[in-house]
């Protein structure tokens, strides 16, 4: 291997490292790098939602485990305000 | 958001989605998570997707209406939920504002701000409601 190709390699590798340690830093830890690429990333090209579309119509069960009802039922009176999210 | 809910559900109306765990023990647990005690597998049925819910609420007391998304996540692909995610649809069924992707760019204040730009603002500790800067 030629010196250039050695020094471009070396250099590679030190800057895949640095970006690891930096992303370690800021996610909390190694562990969170891992999570942020394996679970966030996939879903960070998503969102193709606008103001000015239709709001998708979804069947959703209620806290009670066995009434389900759709979202657009809850609208059209007044604006609804929708929060997405989970436990942890 | 219970602010938020607390300071406009006599204007508009709300409803939280509990779309997949974002952070289970068996995929990406948060250390904050085990701080919290607050420990989940990803649900593999519907029931125990709703009994997470339950806990959820019962937990942190939270008041606002309630729905789970299915076992095939159609609200979270939907919606582009995952991990979080606000939106506000109007009277008309349309998507009147789009949140960004949380928790980066999960930001109850922009929702807030839509509300009080139609509704005028409100606080709990005021009730009353300035005029509306605007219709919508």
């Amino acid at each position: 291997m030629s010196r250039f190709w050695k020094w471009t390699l070396g250099s590679f590798l030190g800057l895949v490292v640095l970006v690891f340690a930096g992303l370690s830093f800021m996610a909390g830890s190694p562990r969170d790098v891992y999570g942020l690429v394996r679970y966030a990333l996939p879903h960070m090209h998503r969102g193709r939602l606008n103001p000015g579309d239709d709001a998708p119509d979804v069947r959703l069960l209620a806290l009670d485990g066995s009434n389900h009802f759709h979202l657009r039922e809850r609208t059209g009176a007044r604006p609804l305000v929708v929060v997405f999210g989970s436990y942890t | 958001m219970v602010k938020i809910y607390n300071d406009y559900k006599d204007h508009a109306d709300f409803l939280t989605v509990y779309v997949r765990e974002a952070h289970p023990t068996d995929e990406w647990q948060m250390k904050s998570n085990v701080k919290e005690d607050v420990c989940y597998a990803q649900p593999k049925t519907l029931e125990q997707r709703v009994a997470i819910a339950n806990d959820f609420v019962q937990r942190q007391k939270y008041p606002l209406p309630f729905g789970i998304d299915d076992m095939s996540n159609t609200a979270d692909l939907a919606y582009s939920a995952w991990p979080e995610r606000l939106y506000v649809i109007d009277e008309h069924g349309r998507v009147a504002y789009a949140g960004g992707m949380g928790p980066f760019k999960y930001n109850p204040e922009e929702v807030r701000a839509w509300l009080a730009k139609r509704f005028g603002a409100v606080t709990q500790t005021s009730s009353t409601a300035a005029p509306p800067a605007a219709k919508r």
